[in-house]
């Protein structure tokens, strides 16, 4: 099995700032971290690769410190990383992003499995999986929360894998033939902490780096040039909230309780 | 003891002093009061809870209180482990929640200067951002007042390289029992002036007086930290080979364990799972410095020694998500055993760190002797062990009986290595029965005198430190 898994560069806090003019996130003087969600992706690649065998190549786009978050998964026990970073890339929106994406992914030949996060801290979008998948012409499955059962192409035949996914109703279980594009949720397992050998070989792996030229993209297709998404506005939803204060004896109370929610059709 | 009701007169006078609005006197709030992080049947109500803002406030309560002869017990976060919060005759409870502000960070003298509520996350948070450092790493961080750190004199994880809280405290602003401010110390690191009142203060439990202002010495942030978590077959072998690092290699900033019955708890607690939790102890290594490289080094040689001692694996954790995974678990052992079992009690001995494996073997000893499940955990780089024994299905009455006998062979056992009965969590009113198995008739006599001199009422938090004549434990 040769499994890709996406991952993303996200700054490590929990308050996310806009800028209100630009409409982008803040970044200076935040350090960042590897996407969280992201390492469940990874996990799930490295279990499938000690049951089938294989390679991991986990693959990321950002700038040149984006290196921390694929030495992570190369800590865990990933086997090669791919960093794309250029200028002309800065500034893409979920739909450049997943171009950009699609252009390595091809340029690193055939992968059996495309494993991402549920989602990044940052944008929140959920986009860039899916998107990802559209491009390269894949079957994609979201919100996986357990391969249920998976066979490898084998002699000329196909491959398969058969997914639970989380749903907001309860579950849904869904098949695709391979090559196939997953999100993953944080349900589908525990993510290793890295040992200390793998994070010393990680420390000194190298990293491939592609360039908008490596792509052959033109700067067009990528970077803020190559995003059709215009932010407009940033602004706080304001919330009203109308408290009525029922301060009866209890039987009176009840009653009036009963009348609002009736009034409002709530039960 | 005899002390007097807190009359209406008195609620009046008080709310003339802090405002209506600052004190309380009904029934659901006085509960609050009642208890901190001790076992709940130490629990004691207040009469009335006063939240004043200033140090001037806090000296007319005090001179009312003696005037009127009622007990005033100080209170921060009320996340302490001894009852040192707790109202044992009633009375007042002070709360300085409200004076929670930072008053200045000096970045030349490197001290900061803070009012009690301050809650210490909050602190280190504030002198991080400056590039200094306040390495003082108690488990309630994000809870817990610097005030109670102070007056309790909280150790916790770092205790190892960057000493313990009164090792930081430069100046203090205090109400003496009797109703005085007085300035001790201050941003000064030689000071020889008279004696030195301050470390008196720090760690007298809340019973010399009440801390209104507290400086603290800063140091400069290590740029650079790896945590490394280490499962071992044999706590014994993991003990010893920690011992031997401590003698070569100076970055070592904590070195924690956890035994397999307290990592099952916290598992169990917060729903999750650590690598080879069936391993009889896990270590928490923790390396810092200023230099990326230095500090892999130092790992490279803890790792070289963890492996050669039979370490089943080494895991490391160098950013935010796996640091908090593991420390997590850590910090999180105590709160996940109280929850799992009707009856624990928190212990808190420390012996010098030599005697680490013996005390082990003699508390799995007594453990069996006692048939009590004791669930250990805590500190090995400063010999600061938390033995946790737990009630299994005992009835009240049986268990505190057989806690009791257990407690007195583990003091005594603590005792013959050289060791003593709190190493961080205090006295307070769950130990002092026990006091006089680790302290002379004469040692007891001079903190007696010292706190007569100063509280000649014996008003300020009452029922703490001394035990009660007659009350003494064999």
């Amino acid at each position: 099995m040769r499994i890709l898994v996406a991952v993303k560069y996200v700054p490590d806090t929990d308050e996310i700032q806009i800028d209100e003019t630009t409409g982008t996130m803040v970044r200076e003087g935040i350090p960042g971290i590897i996407n969280p969600l992201d390492l469940y992706a990874v996990e799930e690649g490295l279990r499938l690769k000690e049951r089938w065998g294989g390679e991991i190549v986990v693959l990321s786009m950002g700038p040149p410190k984006a290196e921390e978050a694929l030495r992570e998964a190369l800590s865990m026990g990933a086997d090669r990383a791919v960093l794309l970073t250029d200028r002309r890339f800065a500034g893409s929106d979920t739909w450049a992003t997943a171009h950009t994406l699609s252009k390595a992914v091809r340029k690193l030949g055939y992968f059996d499995l495309i494993l991402c996060g549920e989602r990044a801290t940052d944008g929140e979008t959920g986009q860039v999986g899916p998107e990802l998948g559209a491009m390269l012409d894949l079957p994609v499955i979201t919100y996986v929360s357990q391969i249920e059962d998976l066979h490898p192409p084998h002699g000329g035949k196909r491959g398969w894998i058969c997914c639970r996914r989380l749903t907001e109703e309860g579950y849904q279980r869904i098949g695709a033939p391979l090559p196939a594009l997953l999100t993953v949720v944080k349900e589908i397992n525990e993510p290793r902490l890295p040992t200390f050998q793998g994070k010393s070989r990680a420390r000194r792996a190298e990293i491939q780096r592609l360039s908008l030229e490596d792509l052959a993209l033109s700067a067009q297709e990528t970077g803020l040039r190559g995003s059709p998404t215009r932010v407009v506005e940033i602004f706080y939803p304001s919330l009203v909230r109308d408290t009525v204060v029922v301060a009866e004896p209890p039987e009176k109370s009840v009653e009036r309780i009963v009348d609002f929610l009736q009034k409002h059709e709530l039960i | 003891m005899r002390f007097n009701r807190v009359t209406a007169e008195v609620i009046e006078r008080l709310k003339e002093i802090v405002g209506e609005d600052y004190v309380l006197t009904s029934p659901e709030e006085l509960e609050k009061y009642s208890i901190d992080e001790i076992e709940e049947r130490y629990c004691s109500l207040p009469e009335a809870v006063v939240k004043p803002r200033t140090p001037e406030e806090i000296a007319a309560i005090m001179k009312l209180a003696n005037e009127y002869k009622i007990p005033v017990t100080p209170r921060g976060a009320g996340t302490g482990l001894s009852g040192g919060a707790v109202p044992v005759y009633g009375g007042i409870v002070l709360s300085l929640e409200r004076m929670n502000e930072i008053l200045e960070i000096d970045l030349d003298n490197m001290m900061v200067t803070v009012e009690p509520g301050v809650v210490l996350a909050d602190m280190m948070r504030a002198v991080e951002a400056h590039g200094l450092f306040y390495p003082v790493d108690v488990s309630t961080l994000e809870s817990c007042h610097v005030g109670g750190n102070v007056a309790e004199n909280a150790g916790g994880a770092r205790a190892v390289k960057y000493g313990i809280t009164g090792h930081w405290v430069y100046g203090l602003e205090m109400v003496t029992p009797t109703g005085e401010i007085v300035r001790l110390g201050g941003k000064r690191i030689k000071d020889v002036t008279g004696y030195n009142l301050v470390q008196l203060v720090v760690g007298s439990e809340g019973t010399l007086g009440i801390i209104t202002k507290i400086t603290f010495r800063l140091t400069v942030k290590p740029k650079y930290a790896l945590d490394l978590l280490t499962p071992f077959e044999s706590l014994e072998d993991a003990v010893a080979q920690v011992l031997g690092l401590l003698r070569k290699e100076s970055s070592l900033s904590a070195i924690e364990f956890m035994d397999s019955l307290s990592i099952k708890a916290v598992e169990k607690y917060l729903n999750l799972v650590l690598p080879y939790d069936d391993c009889e102890a896990h270590l928490l290594v923790q390396v810092d410095g200023m230099e990326e490289e230095g500090v892999w080094q130092a790992a490279e040689r803890v790792y070289e020694k963890l492996t050669a001692a039979g370490a089943k694996e080494v895991f490391v954790a160098d950013n935010r998500l796996t640091r908090e995974k593991i420390w997590r678990a850590r910090r999180n052992i105590a709160e996940a055993l109280k929850a799992l079992h009707n009856y624990v009690s928190v212990e808190d001995i420390v012996v010098p760190r030599s005697e680490i494996p013996e005390i082990i073997r003699r508390l799995r000893r007594l453990s069996r002797t006692h048939d009590i499940e004791v669930p250990l955990y805590g500190h090995i780089g400063d010999g600061n062990l938390h033995p946790t024994p737990v009630s299994g299905d005992r009835d009240e009455e049986t268990w505190f009986r057989d806690l009791d006998a257990f407690l007195s062979d583990m003091f005594k056992a603590v005792k013959e290595l050289g060791g003593n009965i709190t190493a961080e969590h205090g006295i307070g009113m769950k130990r002092r029965k026990y006091l006089p198995l680790c302290a002379g008739k004469a040692e007891i006599a001079l903190m007696k005198a010292i706190k007569k001199a100063w509280d000649p009422n014996g008003i300020l938090n009452p029922g703490k430190v001394f035990p009660v004549e007659g009350m003494c434990s064999s």
